[in-house]
């Protein structure tokens, strides 16, 4: 009994140091992505036919970046709601940029030509977009002002996130497109 | 304590170590496309691993440890 | 299902009852599944068959719903019958005809997301001709380090009623479970889990069923009141090239009746083409028997046992299988990337024990 609490101290004592030691590791910090009010990262990234699509091209418009990959479940779902949504708003100057960080560009192919989408797609497979950007999660997207600060951020999709993306393009495409802010 | 018991601490303590000092290795969430594989899930079948503890508890004196997921897509 | 321990029952039952009591409980989930779908939830119908050497032959459907109702919440659903037909030589000495048995069981847990920690609160009911458990159970996780850790813990209290048949009367047994554990992303390509478990039980922990010789005299075992438990476990998840995985895992488990087990298992996943996984596990136990265990007794011994999971031996199985996910709708009626998976095990014993078991399952998504 003597030998079994001994044990059981020990291994308790390991975890609590464990945990500890886990908590404190400056790794565990939560390095914080782009957020709202900074000026949105370059981007200049190729598509599938080999041109470029840079976002200082899209001054002016609101853009909503999205990074993606076709493993991923809630970017599947999330691709055709925001293929739509560029349906919906596109007359009124609204873009996406749906940057995909598949490391095997066969596995991206694959899904994308099983859905039609008129939505841009570039690809960063080594992810340094995704380092610049700072993302927490997968999916990560960032809706930019028409003045190129980046006004929301959401990481993860479901309906909630639709729903609010619907409210955030509405409010965006109702600002003029300032020109006094170039940073 | 006995010599096992000793050794198996050992063997805990020294993977406890190595694990907080790979911690410092993050993988980053769009690295993870390997990791969001379901064969990469600790007890994907859930309902084939309560079958296998079920039928394991009814012959072998032993039970238990197998615990909690992590790890996986990441995805939010 | 307990096998050799719970079988006997006072008169054969209608073995096709359990079958339809599934088939009601997944016509009812079916019902439920027609709401709003999405995110990871799940319908898993599984039918689990087993056959030993000693005569006993198990069918045990189980019907697991997992759903999400809220980005915060969902709930899992688990029902399973086990209709066992028992012949095996602990019934026979009484029912010479044979005997069957049921097993009902049903499970529910609860989760909640609350700020970065997932709840899960739950509970278990499950009743036999002879014994009944109850069971209720909390954990608690949290993800670090942008999903690479997580850690989680959890507790769980069973109160367990075995039935001293052929009498009527009722024994309590209490269990006490706790479990640590943490789980690591290493590389791009591996995982790694270390857990800990301290179970301990008290109250009746002998059987109604299993006798051993005192003295030459066939007796119902006596057993200590109190059993504490501890088990050590790391697992391995390890992606190799072309589509191929690896898993590992070890547990020592060690409990204050001296007994004391190692488990080794190892399996290698390899997708053939993106809808047809393969997989082939080995399994290798060994224990050593409790303090108090012989293959009878003489003398005055205060403990003694017939239980024959306290005998020191050790078993391999064998385990194979397959999960195909059709391209196209199955029957036209399921939806998109339904997969059925096919599972054979072969468990064998150094104690001359053998088991056959052979799953069919349907996961359907939501």
């Amino acid at each position: 009994m003597q030998t079994l609490s001994r044990v059981f101290t020990a291994t308790g004592l390991a975890a609590v140091a464990l945990l500890f030691g886990l908590t404190a590791s400056p790794a565990a910090l939560d390095v914080r992505g782009a957020v709202a009010g900074q000026q949105a990262p370059a981007l200049r990234l190729p598509t599938a036919e080999g041109t470029y699509l840079s976002l200082a091209d899209q001054k002016g418009n609101v853009v909503l970046v999205d990074f993606w990959a076709s493993w991923c479940a809630p970017c599947r779902h999330a691709f055709p709601a925001i293929d739509q949504l560029f349906v919906d708003f596109r007359s009124r100057g609204f873009r996406v940029i749906a940057v995909n960080l598949d490391e095997k560009r066969q596995d991206a192919v694959d899904f994308l030509v099983a859905r039609p989408h008129g939505i841009d797609v570039v690809f960063d497979p080594r992810g340094d977009s995704a380092r610049a950007y700072g993302l927490t999660g997968m999916p990560s997207s960032y809706l930019i002002g028409r003045d190129g600060t980046i006004r929301y951020a959401h990481a993860g999709y479901t309906d909630k996130v639709l729903d609010a993306y619907r409210l955030e393009i509405e409010r965006l495409l109702s600002e003029p497109a300032g020109g006094e802010h170039t940073r | 304590m006995t010599r096992t018991g000793r050794t198996v601490l050992l063997t805990v303590a020294a993977l406890a170590v190595a694990m907080w000092t790979a911690g410092c290795a993050t993988v980053q969430p769009w690295e993870r496309a390997r990791l969001a594989n379901p064969c990469m899930v600790f007890d994907y079948n859930g309902g084939q691993a309560d079958f296998a503890s079920h039928w394991q508890s009814a012959r072998e004196g032993s039970s238990g440890g197998f615990g909690v997921q992590g790890g996986g897509c990441g995805c939010k | 299902m307990q096998v050799g321990e719970r079988e006997p029952a006072p008169a054969p039952r209608n073995r096709w009852r359990p079958l339809a009591l599934a088939g009601v409980c997944v016509t009812a989930t079916a019902l439920v599944a027609a709401g709003s779908l999405r995110g990871e939830n799940i319908l898993n119908i599984q039918f689990h068959t087993f056959q030993d050497s000693r005569g006993v032959t198990v069918l045990e459907p189980i019907v697991d719903l997992d759903k999400d109702f809220t980005e915060r919440s969902g709930l899992r659903v688990k029902f399973g019958v086990d209709a066992i037909t028992a012949a095996s030589d602990s019934c026979a000495r009484c029912h010479a005809d044979g005997a069957n048995s049921q097993r009902t069981f049903v499970n529910v847990d609860y989760r909640r997301k609350i700020g970065d920690y997932k709840l899960d609160v739950g509970g278990q009911i499950s009743r036999e001709n002879f014994y009944a458990a109850d069971t209720a159970m909390v954990s608690i996780s949290r993800d670090l380090n942008k999903g690479n850790t997580t850690i989680a813990g959890g507790y769980s209290f069973s109160l367990n009623q075995p039935q001293l048949h052929p009498t009527q009367s009722v024994e309590n047994q209490y269990a006490h479970d706790l479990f640590f554990s943490v789980t690591q992303t290493l590389t791009k390509n591996t995982i790694l889990q270390l857990a800990y478990d301290y179970n301990r039980v008290s109250g009746y922990q002998s059987s109604p069923f299993l006798r051993t010789r005192v003295n030459d005299i066939m007796v119902v075992g006596n057993t200590p009141d109190l059993r504490s438990r501890q088990a050590v476990v790391v697992r391995l998840r390890q992606a190799l090239p072309g589509d191929t995985y690896l898993q590992a895992d070890y547990r020592r488990y060690f409990d204050t009746w001296s007994l004391a087990s190692n488990t080794f298992s190892l399996g290698v996943e390899h997708y053939f083409k993106p809808s047809l996984l393969v997989g082939f596990t080995y399994r290798w136990y060994g224990q050593t028997g409790a303090d108090f265990y012989q293959p009878s007794y003489t003398g005055n011994p205060i403990y003694y046992t017939g239980d024959f999971r306290l005998q020191p031996f050790n078993s391999g199985t064998y385990t194979g299988h397959v999960v195909y996910t059709p391209a196209h709708r199955l029957l036209d009626l399921l939806p998109d990337k339904t997969a059925i998976d096919l599972q054979y095990d072969r468990y064998q014993a150094s104690t001359q024990f053998a088991s056959s078991m052979f799953t069919l399952g349907l996961r359907i998504p939501l």
